[in-house]
This record gives structure tokens, sequence and C-alpha cells, in this order.
């Protein structure tokens, strides 16, 4: 057995460390599955309720959207690229593995072709979310399955470079013999790391391929009352609009 | 040691231990056990009034004026009256630390001889047990008199939303930035921005809002829910005093949030009937 | 490939690239402020493009302000960080350039003297000085709020200032201060702390313990500036949809918060990290002092909780920016769901607060009495029960929504048994007090204070945790008045002895024990008399967040304005006397409390790597007192063998 590796700024063994940037690793991935907790929940509060008949509604387009106004009558985004997307990343996440148990043979070339192919692989994941994202047949404004379907993309579109900037600096770092047989712990991080993207990527694709018809098809409908109008004099009692029962 | 009072005895193998009667005797025997328990006496009977000054200081501006409200102070009476003695005991303890087992100052530690007590069981033990009974008091008073006040409030209707009895009046609140309106559609849709409310008729709510949240609270009738805009929240109660009272809006709403606030006139049910007569149509329904 | 000599053992070193520390040498703060400023200023500029020439030129409130605004945000955000240097590190590491021994060295501040406070400094006890002076700054902010809300609330007869600005005051003073207080005892005690007290050499992630701290101080100009822009005028919680008819001072609180949570997110993971696996051989879970299991409590929720209000926050911003319906009813949004969003993580943010104020205590009443902490095991109980209900209470803040009036019983129950835990520490705080005389110093009044002010707190508590009293308490006074005394009543004034108990750590001096004790009773006193009137005013029934009221509230709003300005040169003095006591108060000792906790066993100052050889704990550091005779034996027997006799 060879010494252990140390690592140069604090001089502990790199295993130590690997233990301790894995469980904070953990703790990080604990945080993000709370934030992508907070979308899925939005998605499915929303979808349960179906406000004022606003979840998906067809042709319509609310408000004044300058910004991104709805492009055709489809009310749902097609379901294919969400798990094109997930096929990807986890093809991605395998290759990358499969790279991580290639340096059990001592040599670090296999990392080195599988984590640029991983990196290429996430590219075209990324390029296939930005091409979701940019083609979706509605606006953000278009009712809120279209708000949180553009915000669950966004998510994943956000983890998806996070990813890609980490396995592209896997396949620098092994090139560079940074990552070797003797210390493949920064790699296997990464590897962690890809899992978890694969879950959260897996979780919004579930929703939005199975939750699309709202439960509640008679909801209360309330019309188009103004939110805002800062300027308008105050209004008299009679001339208050009322909820049709 | 503060407890010279005490002749200190060699402490004892549990087997030859006094019987607990006898030994919580003797713990009652203590100077600063005694001085503790007369302090918490003290302070609970100092802080006893407090259970009826709250009431007073809800009651000022025209007092309960609905069952609901009834419910609502009772539970505030007892659980003060509940809260008293363990806050009671808890001060005493705090005041018999600072005066009667004193302080000292100095740059160094002046009190190296206090007694090392790590842990007691018959303490915990008894702490846990009374305010886990306490909690559980606290908890089914409070889901007895939630279903009180909801049968209450929700009593004259049915899982449909309409008034369950023939005589519930029906008043539609709606919330706006910065006014109630208030629409009586058994009276041929009457808009108002008084609520006029009878006495001793069962009435239902059906509370929204066209822009913010606004919070619907009837302050002496003591009924409060959320104007939500895009939904519509149902309370309801029955008046059971004449008079005028309040209706504040309790959720932040913008700019003139602090006077979005009306009255409510309770009035007896014939004259509720002819000022509607009066301001509108007849009855519809 | 050179080598360098760490705590003896030679370690083989990558090849160093130019001088120690590398491009961070040239960055500090201020680079980092002029590069935000810059990068405001060109985004800004950049995205006014956008719109036609003249939209900007009134005022805030029109259609172009919103995204200008917003990328002057993001310019700031990227900006000042980069220019701190928070870039560098991910970059290197992408380059394979990775840092050797004397790199890290110099980022951890070695010889820098104090401009090392004002670099991306890893050092923890670097970061733990910066934290206390962050959240002091935004304590004097919030704190000069609430002088401007209580003089509109004492002037009874006219509107001082306009109503937008009132709602401003008050919005800007609850998050500034929620903000400080999340940080004024996590912050100093969790980094300075935490770490000497486990017998470690620095945090786990020093890196990201520099990035939290600064990402922390970017956070708070935004907060400032929104006051400039519009303002938050919608209470600190900024319930939608009134938030999204807020000027574009609203997306400086959204910034501030999505900032604030990465920070708090990392900080935890790093809290949790190094308690997790660094603490001292020996130290086993049953020798750990309790501070650490109350900094890792507070990380434990924060981590889990912040996460959902960064969200809320981000989609708030977006359903602003682009249109999307998240909140806005009109279109399918719902006010519920940025309720639910909000409280799941506004609960266990109370205790991300009060936990660690009252471990601090826990700390200082055995070493004050001079007796063991009472009953160790039950002070875990209910620090974990604690932890364990904050995630499942949070819809108490929801009871008068009618969102689900069924979920009011559940809830109800569920948060009134967080009385069962929070009154465990009770019984251990005046079970540590049983029959101890004890050392008066500021750090043991401190103490009487918090339980003090906890226990009224937590009465009133049980009335909000009740559906039934809380349909008259909701959106009261009352519930204002409850929460200070939470907050303010045991997290600020534990805070306040906190930091005379770690001052002699911190800093090498004792705070001075008198104007120290003028400035805190002042305080004290003046905040029963706010918040006593406050809780009268709840009674009769005024509303919360308002700036005018009917004539019956005048009185308790009169004496109630006294007593915040009273609070006020309560905090001056105190404020006075940590100045002056930091410049030049009496030299302490390094271990001027006598304590037995690892922290104080260090030399003050408190060296660069903390321990020359690494401690082994032996036993639990509550080892004062002389055995008790009264005691039945047996306990004692027990409790040594479960923790190891005291040697």
């Amino acid at each position: 057995m060879t010494s252990p590796v140390l690592s140069p700024t604090t001089g502990e063994p790199a295993s130590v460390i690997f233990r301790r940037d894995r469980l904070g690793l953990i703790f990080l991935v604990v945080a993000d599955f709370s934030g992508t907790m907070a979308l899925i929940i939005s998605y499915v509060y929303l979808w349960s309720l179906n406000v004022n008949n606003g979840w998906a509604p067809n042709q319509q387009t609310f408000g004044n959207n300058d910004l991104l106004k709805s492009r055709s009558p489809l009310p749902w985004a097609a379901d294919w690229p969400f798990w094109a997307i997930l096929a990807l990343t986890l093809v991605a996440t395998i290759v990358l593995w499969m790279g991580i148990r290639s340096m059990r043979s001592g040599h670090r070339g296999g990392l080195v072709a599988a984590a640029a192919l991983s990196t290429i692989i996430l590219i075209a994941a990324i390029a296939l979310q930005w091409w979701q994202i940019t083609t979706f047949p509605f606006g953000p404004g278009n009712g809120a399955y279209a708000s949180a379907v553009f915000l669950l993309t966004a998510s994943v579109l956000a983890h998806l470079l996070l990813a890609g900037f980490l396995v592209l600096a896997v396949t620098n770092r092994t090139r560079a013999g940074l990552i070797s047989s003797d210390k493949p712990f920064q790699a296997r991080l990464v590897g962690y790391w890809m899992v978890w993207v694969c879950v959260s990527i897996l979780l919004g694709a579930i929703v939005t391929t199975f939750m699309k018809d709202s439960p509640n098809t008679t909801p209360a409908n309330f019309g188009e009352f103004s939110l805002y109008n800062p300027d308008a004099p105050t209004p008299s009692p009679s001339a208050s609009p009322s909820p049709a029962q | 040691m503060a407890d010279t009072m005490v002749p200190a005895e060699e402490p004892e193998a549990p087997t030859n231990r006094p019987p607990a009667m006898h030994r919580l005797r003797e713990w009652l025997q203590r100077r600063y056990v005694r001085h503790i328990l007369i302090i918490t006496v003290v302070v609970g009977f100092l802080l006893l009034p407090l259970a009826w000054l709250m009431l007073a200081a809800m009651n000022q501006s025209g007092g309960p004026a609905s069952s609901i409200m009834e419910d609502i102070q009772q539970t505030i009476f007892v659980f003060t009256l509940v809260s008293i003695p363990i806050t009671a005991f808890v001060f005493a303890v705090l005041l018999y630390s600072l005066f009667g087992w004193k302080g000292k100052s100095g740059d160094v530690p002046p009190n190296n001889d206090n007694p090392a007590i790590r842990t007691n069981a018959v303490a915990v033990i008894t702490w846990t047990v009374s305010s886990s009974l306490l909690a559980a008091f606290l908890v089914v008073w409070g889901l007895i008199e939630l279903a009180d006040i909801t049968a209450d409030s929700y009593g004259s209707t049915s899982a449909t939303g309409q008034p369950k009895t023939e005589d519930a009046l029906v008043v539609n609140v709606t919330g706006q930035q910065w006014v109630w309106t208030f629409e009586y559609p058994q009276y041929d849709k009457v808009a108002t921005d008084i609520l006029y409310l009878p006495k001793d008729r069962p009435v239902l709510f059906n509370v929204t809002s066209v822009d913010v949240i606004h919070n619907f609270w009837a302050v002496e009738l003591g009924i409060k829910i959320d104007a939500n805009p895009g939904a519509i929240t149902q309370t309801g109660v029955t008046p059971n005093k004449e008079g005028t009272f309040n209706v504040r809006c309790a959720e932040l709403c913008g700019l003139h949030h602090a006077y979005m606030e009306t009255k409510i006139d309770v009035m007896p049910a014939e004259t509720f009937e002819s000022f509607m007569r009066e301001s509108g149509a007849g009855r519809t329904r | 490939m050179s080598a360098a000599t760490i705590h003896q053992v030679q370690v083989p070193q990558p090849k160093q690239h130019g001088k120690p520390g590398g491009i961070m040498r040239h960055l500090n703060f201020f680079t980092g402020l002029v590069s935000g400023v810059v990068l405001a200023l060109v985004f800004g500029y950049v995205m006014s493009l956008q719109f036609p020439a003249g939209a900007l030129t009134a005022n805030f409130a029109n259609a172009a302000a919103g995204p200008v605004f917003w990328a002057m945000m993001v310019g700031w955000v990227v900006g000042f960080m980069g220019g701190m240097g928070a870039f560098v590190g991910p970059i290197r590491w992408l380059l394979g350039r990775d840092l050797t021994h004397a790199d890290a060295e110099f980022m951890a501040g070695k010889d820098q003297g104090k401009f090392r406070y004002w670099r991306f400094t890893t050092d923890h006890k670097v970061v733990g000085i910066q934290y206390l002076i962050v959240a002091m700054i935004i304590l004097g902010f919030g704190g000069l709020l609430a002088m401007l809300i209580r003089t509109e609330l004492g002037i009874t007869w006219m509107e001082v200032f306009n109503p937008d600005f009132y709602n401003s005051l008050v919005g800007t003073h609850g998050i500034a201060m929620i903000i400080a207080m999340i940080v004024v005892v996590s912050g100093p005690v969790g980094n300075f702390i935490v770490p000497l007290m486990c017998g470690a050499r620095d945090m786990a992630f020093p890196r990201l313990n520099a990035l939290s701290i600064w990402l922390l101080v970017c956070a708070v100009p935004p907060l400032i500036l929104s006051l400039l822009v519009g303002g938050i005028r919608d209470g600190w919680s900024v319930y939608q949809p009134l938030n999204a008819q807020a000027g574009p001072g609203m997306i400086g609180y959204q910034t501030t918060i999505i900032v604030f949570a990465v920070s708090t997110a990392l900080a935890s993971v790093n809290i949790m990290t190094t308690v997790l696996t660094m603490r001292a051989k020996g130290m086993t879970w049953s020798r750990t002092p309790i501070l650490i299991y109350g900094a890792f409590a507070a990380a434990a929720m924060g981590l889990y909780a912040f996460p959902f209000y960064m969200y809320s926050q981000i989609l708030s911003m977006t359903d602003r920016l682009v249109n999307t319906s998240f909140f806005n009813p009109i279109e399918g949004g719902s006010v519920w769901l940025y309720q639910n969003l909000f409280w799941l993580l506004g609960h266990p943010e109370v205790y991300v607060i009060l936990i660690p104020s009252i471990a601090v205590m826990m700390e200082i009443i055995p070493v004050f009495m001079r007796k063991p902490l009472f009953s160790y095991y039950m002070a875990i109980a209910g620090i974990v029960g604690v932890v364990g209900l904050s995630g499942l209470v949070w819809a108490h803040h929801m009871y008068m929504t009618g969102w689900a009036p069924q979920a009011n019983y559940p809830f109800m129950l569920s948060t009134e048994m967080i009385s069962i835990p929070v009154g465990f520490l009770v019984l251990v705080v005046i079970g540590t007090m049983w029959r101890g005389a004890f050392w008066s110093r500021l750090p043991m009044m401190a103490v009487f204070a918090v339980i003090f002010n906890k226990m009224i707190g937590g009465v009133t508590g049980v009335y909000l945790s009740d559906v039934p009293a809380d349909q008259y308490f909701h959106g009261n006074m009352f519930v204002t008045a409850h929460f200070h005394y939470m907050l303010m009543g045991a997290g600020l004034f534990g805070a306040m002895g906190g930091i005379a108990y770690y001052f002699p750590k911190m800093t090498g001096r004792y705070l001075d024990e008198r104007t120290g004790s003028i400035g805190f009773w002042t305080a004290f006193a003046g905040f029963q008399i706010t918040f006593m009137s406050m809780f009268v005013a709840g009674l009769q029934g005024q509303p919360r967040r308002v700036l005018q009221f009917d004539n019956m509230f005048d009185i308790s709003n009169w004496i109630s304005t006294i007593g915040a300005y009273v609070i006020g040169i309560g905090m001056l003095i105190f404020l006075a006397a940590i100045m002056s006591s930091w410049r030049s108060g009496q030299a302490a000792p390094s271990n001027p409390w006598q304590a037995q906790t690892l922290d104080w066993q260090t030399a003050t100052p408190v060296p660069l790597e903390n321990f020359p050889v690494l401690p082994v704990v032996t036993k639990l550091p509550y080892d004062y007192g002389v055995p008790d005779p009264l005691a039945p034996k047996k306990l004692e027997e027990q409790y040594d063998e479960k923790v190891g006799a005291p040697s």
C-alpha cells in the first residue's frame, strides 16, 4: 500500500476530505430537494385548485403580456421532451459512472473519455431543454399550468448547466491528472450530483405528464377583475362587482 | 451550602430509602422549598386579576355580541387561569434565585461550592407529566371549543353552502381597496357599506375580495375570515346583542388599510325587515 | 513537485502560480463594491434600452422600472460577488489550478492585519466577527425604522408619514430585523464559537464560509435601496397579490431574500458538516456541549426551510417580470399557495432564531452557576422535539385564511404539542438555577431577562396557537407583541448576553460591565413598557400595521412609544459599551469565566488554526460544583456510567 493521498491545503487524507465533502453534498441536495419540492408543490396545488378556471385556459391569453405571447391554441406541452431530457441526463450519468468504475484498473484514460462524452450528452440535453422552453405553444402568462411548466423547465435548465460545468471540470481535471485512480473522489462527488439531477428532472417529468386536467372541473368563475388600479377613485359600494355563485 | 437548615444526611442506598411520602414531607420542610412555594402562591394571586383585566380590555368597545365571542372570551379566560400556576412557579424560582440564593460579583467565580445536581428523575418526570397534561388539556379544550364555534359559524349552512335553516340571512361580503360592501341576495341584492344585521337570526357570510387579500373581522361578533381574491370563504354568526359594533380589516391591504373599517348595526328583526323594505325591495325569498 | 510542512507532516504541493493567493491578492470589499455598482449601472442601462426612450423619467411607478431595477440587482449581485473573488475558486477548480498550502494560508488571512476583515477571508474567526458586525449594522438600521414606526403611532392625532412610506417602514423594519436576528446568534456563535467548541481547526468548508458571509453583505444594499424605489410596503411577509401591486422596491426585497436564502443554506451545510465530521476525538454525542446541538438544530431547520422562502420569492419575481400566474388568481394562481410556501419557511425560521439563543443561555448558566447543566438529556430532547415539530406547524399562521378550515384541527394539535419540548428547555434552565448562588455578571443577568421574556412570549403563544382565541388575536397587535417577546425578548436579549459572554474570546477584552448593564437593563425596562402596552392595544382590538386607529387605542400607544424610545436609548448605551470595550476595555485572560468547554481552552486572541495540537475530550464540559450530599447517589452513578466518570 502506498501512503494515503494528502490534501495539499490542510494536510488531511484526501479520503477524509471526501467523506466531509460527500456529507456536505448530501446536505446541499437536501436543500435543493426542498427547492424542487417548492416547484412541485406549486404545480400540484394549482392543478388541484384550478382557480378561476385558469389552470390551463384553452385558446385564451390573459392580461397584457407583451414579453411572451401565446403562440397557438394548444393548452399542453408535448410530453416527449421532458422524458427525452431525462433520458439524455440518465445516459450522461451512466457514462460518467462507467468512467469512474473504469479507473479501478489504475488508468484514467477511461474517465477522460467518459467525462468528455458525458459533457457532450449534457450539452445536447441543455440544447434540447433550451429548444423546449423557446418553442412551448404558450407563453408563461397563459394560465397556471404554463407558469408552472416554465419554472420547472427553467429549474431543469439551471441544474443541467451546473452539471455541465462540473462534468466539464472533471474532464479537464482528469486529463491534467488531478483526478486519478488514487484520488477519484471529486469525480464521484460529481457523479452523486448527477444522480440527484436525474431525480429532480424525473419529478418534474412525472407531474407534467400525469397531472394535466385539473380534478376541479367546476371552479367558481370570478371573471377578469382588476388587480391593480391605484389611480381609480374610491369605489362606491353599489358599483362593487359580486362573484357569481 | 444555601440550605444550612437541613441536616446533610448521608445518602442512603436505594433499598433502604425512607418511604416516598416521608421524603416528600422532608423536602417540603426545606426552607427554600417553602419560600419558593409561598412566592409562587403570592405571584399567582398577583397575576390572577389578569384573567379579568384581559376580558375588560376586550370588552371596552361594546362587549361580546354573539355566542362565538363569548366562547372566545371563555377560552382566553381559562387559558389565563391555567397558565398562571406554571408562570408563577418559574417566576418564583427566578425571584428566589435573585434574592434568596443570591448572586455574588467578582472577577473570579465566587461560588464554586454549589451542589452538582446533574439530574433528578422525580423532577423530570413530574415536569414532563404535568406539562404534557397541561398541553393535553389545552388541546382538548381547544378542539372542543373549535368544534363549538365552527358549529356556530357554519351551523346555518349545509355542505352545499346554502343556508340550512329557512330564515338564515345570507350576506355577500366583498372587500376591495379600501371599502367593505355588504350585499343581501335575499333582499333584491341591496348593497350597503354598513353591515346591518337582525338580532337572533343566523347569518351566513360569503366573503371574497376583488383585488388583494383583506380580512373581514367583525370585532365584537368574534368572527374573522380572510377575503381572498379568487376564492369565497364562508363564516357565520348569530348576533345576540343590539348595538353598534366594528368591522376592521385585519390583513394589510395597501395604502389605506388603516381606514378600512366600518360599523355593524345589529337591530331587532322587525326593524331590519322594515329597514330593508325602505332601502331596497322586499324580501325576495 | 514541492512539498510543505503542515502540522509536522510533509505534504506534496501542486504547482504555485505566482505569489500565494494569486488574483485574490487584488480583490477585496472595495473592488467588489466598485464592480457591483458599475455592473449594476451597465445592466440597468442595457435593460433600459429595451424600452422606448423616456419610459424611465418621472418616477419608478411605470412598466420599465421593474425590469430595469431587476437588471440592476442582477448586476449588483454578480458584480459584487465577482469583484469579491467568489468566482475565482470554481474557475481555478475548472482549470485544474488547485490551491497550495501557501494559497490557503493567504486565503485564511495570515499576516494581513485588520485588512483581512475586508477580504474574502476563509478563517472562521474572521467570518464570525464579520457576521457580528453585519448583524449589528442591520439591527441598527431596523431599530431606527422601529423608532420611526413608533413615532408615527405615538402621534395619534395626525399622519406624520404618508401611508405608503409608513407601510414601507413596517415591511423594511420587519424583514431587516428577521434577517438580523437569524444571523446575530447563528452567525457569530455558529462560525466563531462552534468550530472552537468542536475542537476543530476551521469550518468544514472554509471558502463556503466566506461565500456565505459575503452573500449576506451582498443582500443588504438591495434591501436599503428598495426604500428609495417604492419600498416594501406589504409587511415582512409580502403577501400576494398585494406584493404584485408594489413598486420595483419589491424586487429589492426579492433579491435580498434570494441571496440571503442561498447564504443561509450554505452556512447551514457548513455548520452541519462541521458538527458531524469535525468534532474532537472523544467528543461523543453524549459529551457534546449543548450549544453545538443548538447550532446544529438551527442549521438543520434553516437547510430545509429556506429554499421554500427562496422559491416563493423567485415565483413572485417571475409573476412580476414575465407575467407568470402563480399567485395571480385571475389567471389560475392562488394566494394561498404563496402563504403556504412562505410559512413553510416562516415557522421553522422562528426556531432558527430562538434555539441558538436558548442554547447560548444553556452554556452560560452552568458556567455562572458553577453547577452542571441540569438534565443534559432533557435539553437534547427539547431541542430535538422542537426541530421535529417545527416543520409541522406552519399553517397556524393561516388559521383565519379559510384555505382549509378542516386543517385547523391537526395544526392546532401540533402547535400546542410544541409547548412540551419548549417546556423541557425551561426545566433545564430552572433546574440548573436550583439551589445555586450565581456569579452576578452581565451574561448571567441576561439569562434572567431572557427566561422572564420567554415565559411571557410562550404563554401568549398558547393563546395564539388556539384557533378560537386566535380568531380574536390574528392580525392584531397582540400578535405583534407576542413575537417581539419571542424574537426580541428571548432572541435579541439572549444575543446580547451571548455577546457579553463571548466578548473576551472574540476581542481579548471584557465587555464593560457597568455601561453594558445600564444599557441592557434600560433596554429591558423599555421593552416591557413597549410590548406590555402593545398587548393591551391588541386586547382592545387594534389591528396590526395600521398608522391610524380609534381613539380608544391612544393611551396604550402613547405608553408604547415612550417605551420604544427607552429601548432605543438602552440599545445605544449597550452599543457604546461594545465599541468602547472593543477599543480599550479591560484586558481579559484566555479563560476569564473559567469555563470548561473547548472554546475557552484556546489562547486569546485565537491563533490561525486554533489548536496547535487537536484536543481529546474525555467528559461532558459541565463538571462544576461539589457533589450534592442530598442527591440520591444512584443517579450520580448512573450518570457517570453513561457519560464517563469526571476525571
